[in-house]
Order: structure tokens, then C-alpha cells, then sequence
């Protein structure tokens, strides 16, 4: 671990953030964070320091989000009732042939 | 032969007839020429069609009409087109209805059924009649259905399950959306597309039902609940952040009856007390729905419906970049904050600098020296103002004062000849002089007997003896003084 990755944890742990990769945030997550990381930089008060590390995290969020709407592909699923009334959501291919529900 | 060629020579009157005839205008009046004859057109059976035609079709009551009747023979071709007429008791109308809309349509018509059709007149050209077109066909009492839906509208709104404060607002970016509609035909198939355009993040699940025809409400309330049950599954197998959160009611564009499932007070309730927030996207922009009233956002379309449940991605990042530019000027701001201390202290760095102080020094001694040479300046020019402003209010002081001073030295002159011995001694007196020492005598011891006296009158000076001191002579100065 180089030197300034262990002072970019240091400043990330200080600000009570978790240091989670970004390759495992959600886009919900990732988005959550960044408007936490904007808001926080828009009060203020931090050292300079402080500041540079949590607009490079915001940075990164920012392309982590921007990423994975550019890559995102929609999932498609239909609710099928089984016998006795269970529900099932099926996967559906793009475009495949659904059959009308009986009844 | 066709109109516009030029009659046959033969045909032609001769020159002398023609001189010798009425007037043309007299002839063609009263006489109808025979064919062929100068000055008359003869039409070509398709020109008469498209006249026809074109007077047809220039009207504007026949180019959208709604028509009532009764069916008459129905026949449908192999290519599947209908035809049939409709009839009162004075006319009938020939009727096409064609492959495309009579299989969009749930209904078919049969002879003796009593229709509301509607389309456009027109004439098929190659048969020579008129006939309507129609793009719609219902059974009447059409117009019972358009009173049903008021009375039924009427009495659910009463109720309250229209209010306004009912709406719920939709979720921003939902993780999942439901979407309640029949998964043949377009409308699936347009939501999917739009969401995938817009929000590809979303997942989808159907709920399918039947949209149209008898049991399509029961289908679209069964269709609902299944959404809620799959809702309660989810989070109670703990995935609830995969549930859906909102749900798309949806239906493509049809006729009042195809559309009547969406009216059904089943389905309106089963709207209202849905558990994710609804949008509605039934029919055209012009088609409304009870559904509609009921849902807590009515789109105008199926695709509209999809559009607004989700935000557009491309959207979306240019707001984060807007976001991330915020970042930016905000650190920036702040790196410059810094920057700009630091050199507030680089300044006062400088300014401690012995070379710095010295010219500082330097700096304020010659500051010093300015105002000390500036007030000095500014004195003497106070002070000679000052004398000038005196001179000029002595000027016209002095001589009065000069003049004034000669009369009180004559006036002094005066009084000092009164006070003077010359004007005692004119009255009589005399002053007494020792002649050894001029001394003025005032006591008779100072005269010892012998003594040389000088006596000066008014008018002169004589010269005296005294007779010694002595009582009597004691007196005499005493009267020479009195």
C-alpha cells in the first residue's frame, strides 16, 4: 500500500465513510454517497486535505455512476401464478413472445 | 372515344348551315346539340367517378360521420375485409371495414344487429358507388355506455376515490417497476423499449392480463393484486429493495367498449386501494378512463406512462456532471482560500524583512520629513496671511490714529505750560536759588546769613544777600512762598 492510498483511507475512515470499493457500490449506493460527498463539501469547514480526498471519492462516485447507467441492460421478468396461488417472476429474453394469462 | 378528340370531319355542319342556323347561343338554348357538336364536352365514365368522388370528399359531414342502422347482409372476403350495408326504413349504406381494423375490434357485425359505425364516405371508383368506410364499429346504445360511465363516475367521485389528495407521489428512481397489461400487442413491448432507453437500472416485471373483451376487469383487479402479493413475497424473504415501486396500468387505444374493462368500478377500486402508487396509460391522448381518474398520475399514453415512472439517464448525468462541477469549484474555492492565506502570510513575510524594514525606514522618516516641511510651509503661509489680513485692517487705522495723536500732544503741550513754573512766576511768585549750587531753597537753614541768593521772577533774574537765619527772618521765605 503506497503512501498516499494509506492517507486517502485515513482521510476516507476519518470521515466516518466506509471505504467499500467502488467496483462493489450499487448505483443507488454510489449515488447516495455522492450527493453525501457533495453536500458535505458544500458546508464546508474541512481541512484542505480532508477536502481533496473527499472530492477525489466524489470524482469517483461520479464516473461509478455515470458508468453504470452507460452499461446498465434492463431485466425483464413476468409474474407467473402457479398452482395453488404461489407467484414465480420468471426472466425474460428482450423481445421473446409472452402467452396471454388464461382467464 | 373519349371527349376531348376533335369530332370526325363528317360530323361537322356545313359553313352554310351554320350561317344560315339561329344564333348558336339561341340553338344550344333550346335545342340540345347532338354529341359530337361544337361546344360540349363529353365526359368519360371515370370522369364522372372522380367528380363524384371529389364533391364526396370535399364535404366535410361526410369525411368523419358516426352512423346508426341495421346490419343487412354480411359478407366477409377472403382477404378478410368485411362488407356490409346498414339500413333505416327510407335508405341503406354500403359499409367497408377492413382486415386490419375489423381484427382490432372485439366486435363483429351480424345482420339484424342494431350499429353505431363510424369512418369516412367515399366512392370505390372501379364499382361506381359509395360506401362507407369504417374504421370503428359498436353496437348501439353507445350512447347508453357514454351515460353509464358519467352515472358511475358521478357516484365513485362522490365517494372520494378521485380526490386529489388521494395522489400519491411516484418514486424517483424506482428498482423495480410493475407493469399490469396484456403481454401481446404493442404496449408491452413500447413500455419495455421506453424503459430501456430511459432507465435500464429499473427492472421490469409483468403482471399480464386481459385488456378488453368479458372478465378483462376481473383479469386487471386479479393482475393488480398479484403485484401487491409479489410485493409481500419480496420482503418477506428479505429482498425488499427489489420489490416494485410503482405500477404502470396500461392499455392500448381502442373504442369506448374496448376500453370499457378500464371503466369497471372493479377495476377503479382495485386501483384506488393498490398498494404502490399507479400511473395509468390507457388509449390515446383523448381517450379517459375511470382507471385514469383513479390513478395517482394519468399519462395520455402507454409510453408517456413509461416515461414518467422513470428519470432519462442522459438527463440524469448531465446532472451529476453538474454535480461533480459543483465538487470542483467547491475545492477549488477552497485550494484557492489556502492560497490565498498563504500568501496574505508570504506578504507578511516580506514586509518582516531587515532589508524591507529598513526601506520602511527609510519610508517613514521621509514621510516624517514631508509633513514636518508641509506644516512648516503651511505655517509661514498661515502666518503672512495672517499679518496681510492685519495690514489691511491697520490701513486705514493709522493716520486717523497718527492725527489723533499730534492733537493730544498739543493738548498735552497745553497742559504742561499750565503746570510749568513760567505761569507762577507770572502770577508774582518767585523761585529762590543758592547761587554756589543753584539748589532751590526751601528752608531757611539752608541759608547761612551771607548767603548769595539768585531770585528768578517772571521776568527775570536778580541776585540777593541773605540776612542770616533768625526768627523774623524765618518769615520771609514763608512770604516770599505764600
Amino acid at each position: 500500500m503506497t503512501q498516499d492510498q494509506m492517507a486517502t483511507d485515513e482521510a476516507t475512515r476519518s470521515n466516518g465513510r466506509s471505504d467499500v470499493a467502488l467496483d462493489q457500490l450499487s448505483f443507488d449506493d454510489a449515488f447516495a454517497e455522492l450527493q453525501r460527498v457533495v453536500a458535505e463539501l458544500e458546508a464546508g469547514g474541512q481541512q484542505l486535505e480532508a477536502s481533496i480526498v473527499l472530492y477525489e471519492r466524489g470524482v469517483a462516485l461520479h464516473e461509478r455512476c455515470s458508468r453504470l447507467l452507460a452499461d446498465a441492460e434492463l431485466r425483464v421478468k413476468r409474474l407467473v401464478e402457479r398452482a395453488g396461488g404461489a407467484l414465480e417472476a420468471l426472466d425474460v429474453a428482450p423481445d421473446e413472445a409472452i402467452e396471454p394469462p388464461e382467464g | 372515344m373519349t371527349s376531348n378528340r376533335e369530332p370526325p370531319d363528317w360530323a361537322l355542319p356545313a359553313w352554310d348551315s351554320v350561317e344560315t342556323a339561329a344564333p348558336s347561343y339561341v340553338a344550344r338554348s333550346r335545342v340540345p346539340a347532338p354529341p359530337g357538336t361544337f361546344g360540349l364536352t363529353i365526359l368519360a365514365v371515370s370522369d364522372v367517378t372522380r367528380a363524384v368522388r371529389e364533391a364526396v370528399r370535399g364535404d366535410d359531414r361526410l369525411r368523419d360521420v358516426w352512423v346508426e342502422g341495421e346490419v343487412g347482409r354480411v359478407t366477409i372476403s377472403s382477404a378478410g375485409h368485411g362488407y356490409f350495408t346498414l339500413k333505416d326504413d327510407r335508405s341503406q349504406l354500403s359499409c367497408v371495414w377492413f382486415r386490419d381494423d375489423r381484427l382490432a375490434s372485439a366486435f363483429e357485425p351480424q345482420s339484424g344487429l342494431r350499429v353505431v359505425a363510424h369512418g369516412r364516405v367515399d366512392v370505390f371508383d372501379s364499382q361506381g358507388v359509395y360506401q362507407l368506410y369504417v374504421t370503428d364499429l359498436q353496437p348501439a346504445g353507445f350512447g347508453d355506455l357514454a351515460l353509464k360511465f358519467e352515472a358511475l363516475k358521478a357516484r365513485l367521485a362522490a365517494e372520494g376515490l378521485f380526490d386529489r389528495a388521494r395522489k400519491r407521489p411516484l418514486p424517483e428512481r424506482p428498482a423495480t417497476v410493475a407493469v399490469v397489461t396484456s403481454p401481446t400487442g404493442a404496449v408491452w413491448h413500447d413500455i419495455g423499449t421506453v424503459l430501456r432507453r430511459r432507465w435500464p437500472l429499473t427492472q421490469v416485471v409483468l403482471s399480464p392480463c386481459l385488456v378488453q373483451g368479458d372478465g378483462a376487469a376481473q383479469s386487471v383487479a386479479r393482475a393488480l393484486g398479484r403485484v401487491e402479493r409479489w410485493v409481500d413475497r419480496l420482503q418477506a424473504s428479505g429482498h425488499p429493495e427489489q420489490a416494485p415501486a410503482v405500477t404502470i396500468l396500461a392499455r392500448g387505444g381502442g373504442s369506448l367498449e374496448d376500453l370499457w374493462a378500464f371503466n369497471d368500478e372493479r377495476v377503479v377500486r382495485a386501483v384506488v386501494a393498490h398498494r404502490l402508487p399507479v400511473v395509468s396509460g390507457v388509449g390515446h391522448e383523448t381517450d379517459v378512463t375511470l382507471a385514469d381518474f383513479a390513478a395517482d398520475v394519468r399519462a395520455p399514453t402507454p409510453s408517456a406512462a413509461a416515461e414518467l415512472v422513470v428519470p432519462d439517464r442522459h438527463a440524469f448525468v448531465a446532472a451529476l456532471a453538474g454535480a461533480s462541477s459543483a465538487l470542483e469549484t467547491r475545492v477549488s474555492r477552497h485550494l484557492g482560500a489556502a492560497e490565498l492565506a498563504l500568501r496574505v502570510e508570504r506578504r507578511a513575510l516580506d514586509r518582516l524583512r531587515p532589508s524591507a524594514q529598513l526601506a520602511q525606514a527609510r519610508e517613514r522618516a521621509g514621510v516624517l520629513l514631508d509633513r514636518a516641511t508641509r506644516s512648516a510651509v503651511s505655517l509661514l503661509v498661515d502666518r503672512r496671511r495672517g499679518e496681510e489680513r492685519l495690514r489691511a485692517r491697520l490701513d486705514p487705522i493709522a493716520p486717523a490714529r497718527i492725527a489723533s495723536a499730534h492733537s493730544a500732544v498739543a493738548a498735552h503741550g497745553a497742559a504742561l505750560a499750565v503746570l510749568g513754573p513760567q505761569a507762577t512766576l507770572d502770577r508774582g511768585y518767585a523761585i529762590v536759588r543758592r547761587s554756589r549750587d543753584a539748589r532751590i531753597v526751601r528752608d531757611p537753614v539752608d541759608t547761612p546769613g551771607g548767603e548769595r541768593l539768585r531770585i528768578r521772577v517772571a521776568r527775570g533774574e536778580l541776585g540777593a544777600v541773605a540776612q542770616g537765619d533768625g526768627a523774623d527772618a524765618s518769615d520771609a521765605p514763608h512770604r516770599t512762598q505764600s
